[in-house]
């Protein structure tokens, strides 16, 4: 053994999670509060970095659109209030097992296919946090 | 980097058993109940915190640059190589800092390296995506990487305590003079 680690956890141990937790409370506030816009809540369908189209869910209605991205497929349901991403062909499953998502800011992601489906403008008062964990 | 025969066979023994863990934790889909693109166990990282204290930095990755090759190779998706290389040179990085200073436990380590392991990864989304959207998913990654740090490391204490007993590192640094 070149050094033997310590193998119980101690004081400094509890410093680096916290600084870890600390790190991600910091980008929590960072990111999640994205300010709320006058504009109304859109969808922004970008595939390979570049947006594909900006759908307005209030205008819209119930509609659905087919995006291919990467080799794959993904057939993505829009209402007024939701984005979901109904089917995929990509291997993982991550954007349809990401479910529903209604509020600014929030994103579905399909990495395979580099589609990202990104909810934004609306307002983001009554927004606040899921849930705290831990 | 001059490597004793044993050595040599560790490293590879060792990248062996990192690919193995990779495939292995396929079997506990972690994105299934939290719907994340990356999501997961980490426990090829036990590998890394293993090689990094039995047989030093450079060999851990050494270890660390083939399981990604292979993995990716082995995937058939050369896209996947650029996530685990930037989220596994990261944590290699922050981890041989951290196992730099005497205090902390293979606990600390191993939470700091999975961290580091998150955020490397959410890097190379924005990158290949071109979109900042995964660092949405940042804050969650970095919450769970508390609890799978923490379980990789116990692992590696268990392991660590196991091979107290053993003889597996008493030959490595004097390990004689076969070149390999």
């Amino acid at each position: 053994m070149r050094r033997s680690p310590k193998l119980r956890p101690n004081l400094w141990d509890g410093v680096v999670v916290l600084a870890v937790a600390a790190l991600a409370v910091a980008c929590a506030v960072g990111i999640w509060q994205g300010g709320g816009s006058q504009e109304a809540l859109t969808a922004v369908i970008s595939v390979d970095g570049t947006e594909v189209e900006r759908i307005p869910l209030d205008q819209a209605g119930e509609t659905r659109r087919t995006v291919e991205g990467g080799g794959y497929t993904l057939e993505i349901c829009l209402t007024d209030t939701e984005v979901w991403v109904e089917h995929s062909d990509c291997p993982t499953q991550d954007c349809v097992h990401t479910g529903r998502i209604s509020r600014s800011g929030q994103s579905i992601v399909c990495l395979p296919a580099r589609v990202v489906v990104e909810l934004e403008g609306g307002s983001t008062a009554d927004d606040g946090l899921d849930a705290v964990i831990g | 980097m001059k490597l004793t025969t044993k050595q040599l066979t560790l490293c590879a023994v060792l990248t062996a058993l990192a690919l193995a863990l990779s495939y292995l934790e396929n079997l506990f889909p972690l994105s299934l109940a939290i719907p994340i693109p990356g999501i997961k166990l980490g426990l090829a990282n036990i590998v890394t915190v293993f090689a990094l204290y039995a047989l030093g930095p450079a060999q851990a990755f050494l270890i660390l640059l083939a399981r990604c090759f292979l993995g990716a190779v082995f995937a058939g998706n050369m896209n996947a190589l650029i996530f685990s290389l930037l989220g596994g040179v990261t944590a290699m990085v922050v981890m041989i800092v951290l196992s730099g200073s005497r205090c902390l436990s293979v606990y600390g380590v191993s939470v700091g390296g999975a961290a580091a392991h998150n955020c490397g990864q959410v890097a190379a989304a924005v990158l290949t995506l071109g979109n900042t959207a995964p660092l949405y998913y940042l804050p969650v990654l970095l919450g769970v990487s508390l609890l799978t740090g923490a379980l990789t490391g116990l692992v590696s204490a268990c392991l660590f305590r196991a091979l107290a007993h053993t003889n597996l590192n008493t030959g490595l640094d004097q390990g004689g003079t076969h070149g390999a």
